[in-house]
């Protein structure tokens, strides 16, 4: 589903991803953790193309997306993102959110992403929320709300760039909840976070990523009971 | 002091037909110059320096010099180089816009740096194209930022289309000039003046105010 090689990444002089590698299964539930300035968001961000690329590939769906033949907004269509600031647009309503994309990239008819939007909506508990400004929501209900926005393009994959991790403490549980739901329907995801009770829960794999590499991933269980790296230890020992 | 009214009321039609060519030759301003603003406004944003390099240029230019001076340019040297003659209206107008255009561009493009980056990472992400992102979610955002800045750069037009009266264009300030100097007198042209630009620029003033109101609570 997405294969990941040899990817590089420079900000100027500073190198932020040296060398990763990875492969992605489709309905596979991806955890990315390690401390701050490891990497991982911008790992995240590479696979699509917020970041640009400095070297390497990352292929969706057999479809290299460094290839200037590659119609990046396509991709981008099929690839769901959610951030850690919600990046809601607070001019529109929260059904106009989720509607935006929808009518404008696939064109699709009024009626139809209105029907799909307020089912999204129920999906995360806020459909009475529809017709409100996003100023008006909490955090945690404003992150349901973004990953409705993302799935109404019905995209194969979903990205989450630490999507508690700017929520109260109180908020945390709804989103995750939601993000269970998710991987239990069997979408792809990537998901970057602190939650280490999620990872352990829902991943089903966790990489590791400290300074630019992934230093080691396993299935959660061994990576959290036996981390076979210094790094990871150290790292874990902190966090848990 | 004896204030002559009754050359107030002989000049009152003058008066009018000026102001009617002043508040012309702001709109024109104002909207030739918020088009060609928002234009250049992109230009100097662009990625590419060498690209972007004209339009710093530019409103390095029209920023750094004076209005008067772009006016006797326009009307003695451009416009009659293109046309074969003088033309005041047609002067004023071209040095207005590309004056305001100048100022309306870094309004632009201070509005737009000022949306947040997630912003435009938002739009991009759901598969939107740039001009998408910009048309849907940067712009209508920007746009109520700018509604402040915007007022003062209009106001500054209208007051700034008085120069016209140098190049003899017939708007409000040549026609208190021109009753000044038949009758000798200093207070009754220019007070009546003075209050006529009052009331364009609160008017402006009131009109912005409420858009921006109204916005604000869209």
């Amino acid at each position: 589903m997405i294969k990941v090689q040899s990817l590089r990444k420079s900000f100027g002089e500073h190198e932020v991803l040296k060398d990763i590698n990875v492969a992605i299964k489709p309905q596979e539930v991806v955890v990315v953790i390690g401390p701050s300035g490891s990497g991982k968001s911008t790992f995240l961000r590479c696979i699509n193309l917020l970041e640009s690329i400095t070297a390497g590939h990352v292929l969706i769906e057999g479809k290299d997306i460094t290839d200037k033949q590659t119609d990046i907004n396509k991709i981008r269509a099929e690839v769901g993102m959610v951030f850690q600031h919600f990046n809601l647009f607070p001019h529109k309503t929260v059904l106009e959110n989720i509607m935006l994309a929808p009518l404008k990239v696939k064109k699709v008819d009024k009626g139809q992403a209105r029907e799909k939007a307020l089912r999204l909506l129920k999906k995360v508990g806020l459909e009475e929320k529809a017709n409100v400004y996003p100023d008006s929501l909490s955090g945690g209900q404003k992150q349901r709300v973004a990953i409705a926005r993302a799935l109404a393009m019905e995209p194969k994959i979903m990205l989450f760039d630490e999507p508690t991790s700017a929520l109260d403490p109180e908020m945390v549980g709804e989103v995750l909840e939601v993000m269970k739901e998710l991987a239990r329907e069997g979408m792809t995801m990537v998901v970057v976070t602190h939650e280490m009770g999620f990872a352990r829960e829902v991943g089903d794999r966790v990489l590791f990523m400290d300074g630019g590499y992934i230093v080691e991933e396993n299935v959660p269980k061994q990576l959290f009971e036996s981390p076979q790296h210094q790094r990871t230890k150290a790292f874990l020992s902190k966090v848990l | 002091m004896d204030f002559r009214f009754d050359i107030i009321m002989e000049y009152a039609p003058y008066l009018l037909k000026g102001t009617l060519i002043t508040i012309g030759l702001s709109l024109a301003g104002i909207i030739i110059g918020t088009v060609l603003g928002l234009f250049i406004g992109l230009g100097k944003m662009m990625r590419n320096k060498y690209l972007a390099f004209p339009f710093t240029v530019y409103i390095t230019v029209f920023r750094g010099t004076p209005l008067l001076v772009q006016v006797l340019l326009i009307h003695f040297g451009v416009v009659p180089f293109f046309t074969g003659e003088t033309n005041a209206v047609a002067a004023t107008i071209i040095a207005l816009s590309l004056n305001a255009a100048a100022y309306i561009a870094e309004i632009f493009r201070a509005g737009i740096a000022s949306i947040d980056r997630g912003q435009m990472e938002g739009a991009r992400s759901l598969g939107l194209t740039h001009v998408q992102s910009m048309r849907h979610i940067i712009l209508p955002q920007a746009f109520k930022r700018m509604i402040p800045p915007l007022g003062n750069e209009f106001i500054v037009l209208i007051k700034d289309s008085s120069l016209a009266s140098v190049i003899a264009a017939p708007e409000l300030m040549y026609w208190g000039r021109a009753m000044s100097s038949q009758y000798f007198r200093t207070w009754e042209p220019y007070l009546t003046a003075a209050v006529i630009y009052l009331i364009l620029t609160l008017l402006l003033s009131i009109l912005l105010h409420s858009l921006e109101r109204r916005l604000a609570t869209e």
